[in-house]
């Protein structure tokens, strides 16, 4: 069974979609599960108790997890001095905090098995520094370097831990993004191209193939930069 | 709670995986002079996860006092096996 962090909407719930399709058992995590079409639970993953109460439940019921992809985030588009402390808190808390907690909370569950795998998300906004986007980047960029140092701890027991960071991708994370903003990002990318939730989804099957099981530790830049 | 106790030190024997150390209340865990490294201590965590299922309560050990070096449950094997018996009587 794999686990999927935002699996309500957006890129987690297209890599759901995706798995599914491939046949393979998922169970997500979102705050809104009301129009799940797949085994899922409410959770906000910014909350240790309620991730750490998932955790218990699979282990109660003897789930065999073999991965986690951590597709739950939220962003915020404005400049830094004009971002209430409490939005930053909430980008933080959700973006690195809730990856955190959840690789925290469930990499035991893998860990006992020696196998598996953990997918993150970062966003281009941290290679490329993007103007208005600095709080979302700065819990993004945490979340690449927590990605690198837990992957060397979770080296031993052989599970792979890797990031993924898109370009603009369309779904509601861009809402109030213009056009000709996306264009400027997206033409600064190696691959000039906008990317879509499936593209997302390719990239997904790629990393929890077995023959992926060298790679890990690594963000992994959707259209290049 | 002696068994309890002699149970938990078979626990961390077999999770360091040697017949020659023998353990006892003073065994450092953690740091320098300690016999486990981060991999074993994780493992060990996850037996005694397993024991603690089988005595029927939740064995803690991500608590913030837990990785403390100088007052936390890992400091030696003696800390350890008090943690867990305080933790099963307090949840039992």
């Amino acid at each position: 069974m794999i686990i999927v962090t935002g699996s309500s909407k957006g890129i987690g719930l297209a890599i759901c979609e995706r798995l599914q399709f491939l046949e393979i058992e998922v169970f997500g995590l979102s705050r809104d599960v009301s129009n799940a079409t797949f085994p899922s639970t409410s959770c906000d993953v910014s909350s240790y108790e309620e991730v750490k109460k998932v955790a218990l439940k699979l282990k109660k019921e003897g789930k065999k997890i073999s991965g986690l992809i951590n597709a739950a985030g939220i962003a915020s588009m404005n400049l830094a001095v004009t971002t209430p402390p409490n939005v930053s808190q909430k980008i933080i808390k959700t973006n690195l905090l809730g990856s955190i907690f959840c690789c925290q909370l469930f990499s035991p569950l893998m860990m006992r098995n020696k196998y598996g795998f953990i997918i993150n998300f970062s966003t281009i906004a941290v290679s490329l520094g993007l103007k208005g986007e600095s709080v979302y980047a700065a819990s993004k960029a945490g979340v690449e370097g927590f990605t690198r140092s837990f992957a060397r701890e979770m080296a031993d027991f052989n599970i792979n831990v890797n990031c993924i960071a898109p370009g603009p991708i369309d779904t509601d994370l861009l809402k109030g993004i213009s056009a000709n903003q996306i264009h400027n990002i997206v033409s600064q990318q190696i691959i000039p191209k906008q990317f879509s939730p499936s593209d997302i989804s390719d990239l997904v099957e790629l990393l929890i193939d077995d023959r992926s099981n060298s790679i890990s530790g690594q963000v992994l830049h959707v259209g290049g930069v | 709670m002696v068994d309890i106790k002699n149970d938990i030190f078979q626990i961390i024997l077999n999770g360091i995986e040697s017949s020659i150390i023998k353990i006892s209340d003073d065994t450092q865990l953690i740091g320098n002079d300690g016999v486990l490294d981060s991999m074993k201590l994780v493992e060990i965590c996850l037996m005694l996860e397993d024991f603690a299922e089988e005595k029927k309560f939740e064995f803690d050990w991500t608590s913030d006092q837990a990785m403390s070096k100088s007052r936390g449950m890992f400091r030696t094997a003696g800390s350890l096996a008090a943690e867990f018996i305080n933790q099963m009587e307090s949840k039992g």
